[in-house]
């Protein structure tokens, strides 16, 4: 199980569809979901670059289109790929499935791509199976749909 | 992995008996009992199991509003292209009602034109036709009473005739011109 999840996501309502259903599933047992990208960026930039109360999180799940936000999904991967030190699992979870966009996510470094639908659960089923590959930089890009 | 104190313990199930309260959350997830105690193994069994079917009752309800608010937002999507549509036909029907305003004024203009010109061109006729009298009737009085005076016929009736047809045919035209000018500047008042 994942100690530490980070959504990032405008929808608020989503957030609470996504705690629960992590929750259900036995998939985190600590989620802290953000509103904006530029929150979940003074966060990184905080534990950049030694964490020193190992707050960072183990898993990042990202909207593509942040609503209100400086920049959007793609960036802030990029953002803490390679501007804070990497060291999560990253990915985006949208209901976009622009392949265009995927291949941005891609190149900057995400490592999967959920589609957000009403019946979310047996993609993260899914997602945690994967978990370990993801966390060891083993399994290779995925998209759920 | 956390095992909870003997104290802990006994705290949560009595708890649990008399208060029904009973512990939630993922707090519950790293949440041990000993092997040896299966009240307690059950207590956390009964505390998962409220804890699930508290989170599949919220998850259903924020799936439905979810639901419901993508509904409304599509919803106003729809109102706001339909606002949209009746503000063109708006500006379409504005359009149409002041270019059929400026027809009716157009096809006004040309009818009090038309008007005008009739009543211009019976005038015209009027004026000719009586024109055409006075002098017929003139030169008609004029020819008789010279065929008297050279015939050296009786000239009294005739002179009196000539005389008074003259004046008469003077007044009378004098009358038409007079007519006509107050009719001309009338019309060209009234525009």
């Amino acid at each position: 199980m994942i100690d530490t999840l980070m959504l990032i996501d405008d929808e608020n309502l989503f957030h609470l569809v996504f705690e629960d259903a992590c929750s259900l599933l036995d998939i985190a047992l600590s989620i802290e979901a953000l509103d904006s990208s530029d929150e979940a960026d003074k966060k990184f930039k905080k534990w950049f670059p030694d964490d020193p109360n190992h707050e960072r999180p183990q898993c990042v799940f990202v909207d593509l289109n942040i609503i209100g936000s400086s920049f959007d999904g793609i960036e802030m991967i990029r953002k803490i790929n390679h501007e804070y030190g990497n060291g999560c699992v990253i990915g985006i979870i949208s209901s976009s499935s622009d392949i265009q966009e995927i291949e941005k996510a891609k190149a900057v470094g995400a490592q999967f791509w959920i589609i957000k639908s009403d019946d979310i659960e047996p993609r993260l089923e899914e997602f945690k199976k994967d978990y370990d590959g993801y966390a060891k930089k083993k399994a290779p890009f995925k998209i759920y749909n | 992995m956390l095992e909870v104190t003997k104290y802990t313990r006994d705290v949560l199930l009595e708890i649990a008996k008399k208060k029904k309260i009973y512990v939630e959350g993922n707090f519950l997830k790293i949440l041990k009992a000993p092997a040896d105690d299966p009240e307690f193994q059950k207590y956390l069994e009964l505390c998962k199991e409220k804890d699930s079917s508290a989170r599949r009752k919220r998850l259903e309800v924020t799936k439905q509003v979810q639901e419901q608010n993508k509904k409304l937002e599509e919803a106003n999507v729809i109102n706001a292209s339909l606002v949209l549509e009746l503000q063109n036909r708006m500006e379409e029907v504005e359009a149409a009602k002041a270019e059929a305003e400026t027809l009716r004024d157009k096809a006004m203009e040309d009818l009090d034109t038309l008007q005008k010109r009739t009543q211009f061109e019976l005038i015209n006729l009027i004026v000719r036709v009586a024109l055409w009298v006075i002098l017929g009737v003139g030169l008609l009085t004029t020819i008789l009473y010279i065929y008297v005076l050279s015939a050296n016929l009786d000239s009294t009736i005739i002179e009196t005739t000539w005389s008074n047809l003259f004046g008469i045919l003077l007044t009378n035209s004098f009358s038409i011109v007079g007519t006509i000018m107050g009719v001309k500047y009338a019309t060209d008042k009234s525009n």
